[in-house]
């Protein structure tokens, strides 16, 4: 055990050029996937927590059930659709990096919709009051509103990249890990413990953890920020 | 200017309902009541925060402003919040003068305590004129002091803007200091309505003299 978490230290400061690449494409799929997933879901999530119209509580609980989503479903989803026999296998997606952002996207969406909506349906009466009270127009109560909830947004999007790139079910199932090409860090950690090459696993998840814990110190940063 | 009659009920139960009445520019109208009587209903439809039950238009005029009871501060500082209802600099600085919060004028308002938001979201609606100004407990969570200072503050603004305001208010003490004409609200009816001479100190009806005897008028 000391020998490999020695040995995977050692393979991280060689910059070995397989971990690079499992690096660049896991940075690659989390960061659009995330990214991606707020600019849909912060509109959606703002718009369900500020507005009250009929139907609003069949959205929320249809979010909901999609935050709980098993990612192993949602590549299945992507799967039927995209494989041979599916019907966009025209687009021959199915095993690369843009399916898996677009599963991804799926699966962390609902997150950044619930927190926004969360917070928004909070902050939102009280705004919209004063704002209608003072006259000021729709889109300066919305610019209004999106400023009180920018540490939200940001906390919104950490959570969403840190569901990304930890995430394995539903890339292995579309991405196939296949090496060089669609590897990601959790289906590399996977792949390579099962061939029992534990060095390139125990590095991989060492700096998964490591990514893990700074997201988390943001989010605690944000949070402690918020409640000031 | 004229108030058309307008009504307000939930779940079936009517919490307000209007006759209508005609308002006078630059004056100051009290609105009166025990809790529940419909004072801040009253208030929000106006300012067309709340809907009344008919879609109609109650107020002859769209130059409404309107002071919640829970005054809502932005994340930004004090001077921000006050420059959010007009870019006017030196009359925002005129206003925070006048209400003591120059000292306060960079610091973030979502920290200020109560009365100071209170006064804050004051020299904010008081950035424009509005043909009506409409005030839910402007001074309600403010120290004796400021309250006189705030409450100079809205006679001034209503003697030089020449306009009409509304004040809601718990305190008949204020209504007497400040109001020129005086509504009584009671179970969501407009009881009585005239000078304040006339309704808080010759009232006609007795539930308005109950009322006025058990806050000591």
């Amino acid at each position: 055990m000391k020998t490999s978490v020695m040995k995977a230290i050692a393979l991280i400061l060689s910059a070995d050029a397989e971990l690079i690449d499992i690096l660049g494409v896991t940075a690659e799929m989390s960061i659009q996937s995330s990214v991606f997933a707020l600019l849909l879901g912060l509109p959606i999530g703002i718009w369900l927590g500020a507005c009250r119209f009929p139907g609003r509580n069949v959205l929320l609980v249809a979010n909901r059930t999609l935050q709980g989503m098993p990612p192993v479903v949602c590549g299945l989803l992507f799967y039927m659709l995209f494989s041979g026999v599916g019907p966009f296998r025209h687009l021959k997606l199915l095993f690369t990096v843009d399916i898996m952002i677009l599963a991804q996207v799926v699966l962390i969406t609902p997150i950044v919709v619930g927190t926004m909506e969360t917070y928004v349906s909070g902050v939102a009466p009280a705004v919209r009051e004063t704002a209608k009270g003072l006259r000021l127009g729709g889109l300066k109560t919305f610019c209004l509103l999106c400023n009180e909830c920018v540490y939200q947004i940001i906390s919104a999007y950490l959570l969403a990249f840190a569901r990304s790139i930890a995430e394995v079910g539903a890339v292995s199932m579309v991405g196939g890990a296949i090496a060089w090409k669609t590897n990601v860090m959790t289906t590399a950690i996977m792949q390579y413990t099962n061939r029992g090459n534990f060095t390139l696993g125990i590095a991989l998840g060492m700096i998964l953890l490591t990514v893990s814990l700074v997201v988390n110190i943001l989010i605690s940063l944000l949070q402690r920020r918020l409640s000031r | 200017m004229k108030i058309h009659a307008f009504s307000k009920t939930y779940d079936g139960r009517t919490v307000l309902d209007f006759p209508g009445m005609e308002l006078q520019p630059g004056k100051i109208y009290a609105v009166i009541g025990a809790n529940g009587s419909g004072k801040s209903t009253f208030a929000k439809i106006l300012a067309g925060v709340l809907k009344a039950d008919r879609k109609d238009i109650h107020l002859e005029t769209d130059c409404v402003g309107y002071m919640p009871q829970k005054n809502y501060a932005f994340r930004m500082t004090t001077k921000a919040n006050i420059l959010l209802n007009g870019r006017d600099v030196s009359r925002a600085e005129e206003l925070m003068d006048a209400i003591q919060l120059r000292h306060l004028e960079n610091k973030r308002a979502d920290r200020l305590s109560g009365g100071e938001t209170a006064r804050m979201a004051l020299a904010r609606l008081m950035m424009k004129r509005y043909d009506v100004a409409i005030l839910d407990e402007p001074t309600a969570a403010m120290d004796m002091e400021t309250t006189s200072v705030s409450e100079d503050l809205i006679v001034r603004y209503v003697r030089e803007m020449g306009c009409t305001l509304i004040l809601v208010t718990h305190s008949l003490q204020q209504a007497r200091r400040i109001a020129d004409e005086v509504l009584y609200f009671h179970k969501g009816k407009l009881l009585e309505c005239g000078s304040k001479e006339q309704v808080l100190y010759e009232p006609q009806l007795p539930e308005t003299r109950q009322f006025l005897d058990f806050y000591g008028v």
